[in-house]
């Protein structure tokens, strides 16, 4: 089709737009590198500070570590969601984009893509960290499988929320007081399975399956809903 | 291209667009001037389809807002005084992007050419951080015609420029009216304002208080003309208190 028929017949592909917002967000961080900077920095930190404060009781240190990992991930993403929403207020680009002929949710699926992928890259170095720091199998297919999943439904509902509350001035304070109750579900569910899987003896599937089926339910229930919210989040 | 009828706007209580009436033909420039809290940005917003009105009719290209928004967009582009651009990104990355969003083909070629155009192609590997507020008017120009739009909105688009900026960005919105796109510009320079349109209206308290054909006023008429429709609004200000 040519690009005349495509604009006038308003058939601009869904898939291309997404692709376009998450090269746009790829091509600003490998310039700035500044969210993955900030949830390094931060979730390293943290690592650093959960080991050295139960230093001298490493067994209750193991125990607490899934808790330790699952709260380095929600607050380490927290900030890399405000930086990468905020980059669509300066300049306020985003109002170019939103005056692009394009489908609205196509700007929410590729945030939520490029979110994914710059905190699945922080998961990427902290699992080794949590690995040789706490002695646990975090590097366990099952463990990063949920990883992956707790990560879509945090992103997916931290993208919703981040979107509304990057537009206050009360942003900072805004989006933990609503993001964090509001993936209460996602994490505790996730961290679950987490902590059976780090585990010495690996559980049944029997015993994990409710927690699991809770996280894609959540995963499910988030991007469906973010999906169809997001042209009422942007508009004013 | 643009017709607006009976085009209201309401925050609660507070009428910002109380039934504006405007017409803008095919291929005309027209401005629209008025005072700070007119309500020109909010009438330039709802055109652009990045606000919704309370009430009346606006169609653009024959295609309602806000119900055919999103055809709506197809045909226009918009030049802020916001630069609606990212920083961290080259020149060419940032019209590299838009041109995706709109799926262009020749993406490269159409890059390369708009920035040719807009005089910065030397520039492309720059960060947009880094230009001058000039330079950042010309991308935003280059940005916002890439897909070659049939209307142009022109939201202040002489904020903050220096006389070279100014007359650089005088001479492509003189050849973009000579390429037959609509232009409509809103501005508190009048004299600006009134330099490059075919018609000049002045939009007051909400509503547009006159329409004038450039060719019929000269500047020291339409700023006779202007202060007549201000000082009128105060005097029945001072009327009232």
């Amino acid at each position: 089709m040519t690009e005349e028929n495509k604009l006038a017949s308003g058939n601009l592909s869904y898939m291309a737009t997404v692709r376009a917002i998450v090269w746009k967000d790829l091509t600003m961080e490998w310039h700035t590198g500044q969210i993955l900077s900030v949830m390094l920095v931060f979730s390293l930190t943290a690592a650093i500070i959960y080991n050295f404060a139960l230093y001298g009781s490493l067994a209750a240190a193991r125990d607490a570590s899934t808790g330790f990992l699952w709260v380095t991930i929600l607050l380490a993403g927290t900030l890399g969601l405000n930086r990468s929403l905020m980059a669509e207020q300066e300049n306020r680009s985003l109002e170019a984009i939103l005056m692009a002929p394009i489908d609205r949710s196509a700007i929410y699926v590729g945030k939520v893509i490029s979110v994914i992928i710059f905190t699945l890259a922080m998961e990427a170095i902290l699992v080794p960290i949590f690995t040789a720091f706490f002695n646990k199998p975090f590097w366990r297919p099952q463990v990063l499988f949920i990883l992956i999943l707790g990560t879509i439904g945090y992103v997916a509902a931290g993208v919703l929320i981040t979107s509304m509350t990057v537009q206050t001035r009360t942003r900072e304070v805004l989006l933990p007081v609503l993001l964090l109750p509001l993936t209460l579900p996602v994490v505790l569910a996730a961290a679950q399975v987490t902590a059976a899987y780090v585990a010495a003896v690996p559980p049944e599937w029997s015993e994990v399956q409710f927690a699991v089926s809770l996280v894609v339910a959540y995963d499910i229930f988030m991007v469906t809903a973010g999906f169809l919210t997001y042209h009422y989040v942007v508009e004013e | 291209m643009i017709k607006i009828s009976g085009v209201t706007k309401k925050y609660g209580m507070n009428a910002v667009l109380r039934g504006v009436d405007l017409h803008v033909r095919p291929g005309e420039f027209v401005t629209l001037v008025g005072s700070n809290g007119a309500g020109k940005t909010t009438l330039l917003r709802i055109v652009a389809t990045l606000m919704k009105q309370s009430d009346g009719e606006l169609l653009v290209g024959g295609w309602s807002i806000p119900g055919d928004a999103e055809k709506v967009r197809r045909h226009i582009g918009m030049v802020s005084h916001q630069a609606l651009l990212y920083g961290d990104m080259t020149a060419a990355e940032n019209l590299d992007f838009f041109a995706r969003l709109y799926q262009l083909d020749h993406r490269q070629e159409r890059v390369a050419e708009a920035l040719q155009m807009v005089g910065l192609l030397a520039r492309q590997r720059d960060p947009v951080r880094s230009f001058s507020r000039g330079m950042l008017q010309r991308l935003t120009i280059a940005r916002a015609t890439l897909h070659e739009p049939d209307v142009l909105l022109l939201d202040e688009p002489y904020t903050g420029l220096d006389q070279e900026a100014t007359r650089l960005l005088d001479d492509l919105l003189s050849r973009e009216s000579e390429k037959g796109r609509t232009i409509f510009m809103i501005t508190h320079d009048l004299a600006r304002g009134l330099d490059l349109c075919q018609r000049i209206a002045i939009l007051n308290r909400g509503r547009i208080a006159r329409i004038v054909e450039r060719q019929e006023v000269n500047a020291a008429e339409f700023l006779a003309l202007y202060g007549d429709v201000t000082r009128s609004v105060k005097e029945r200000k001072g009327a009232q208190g």
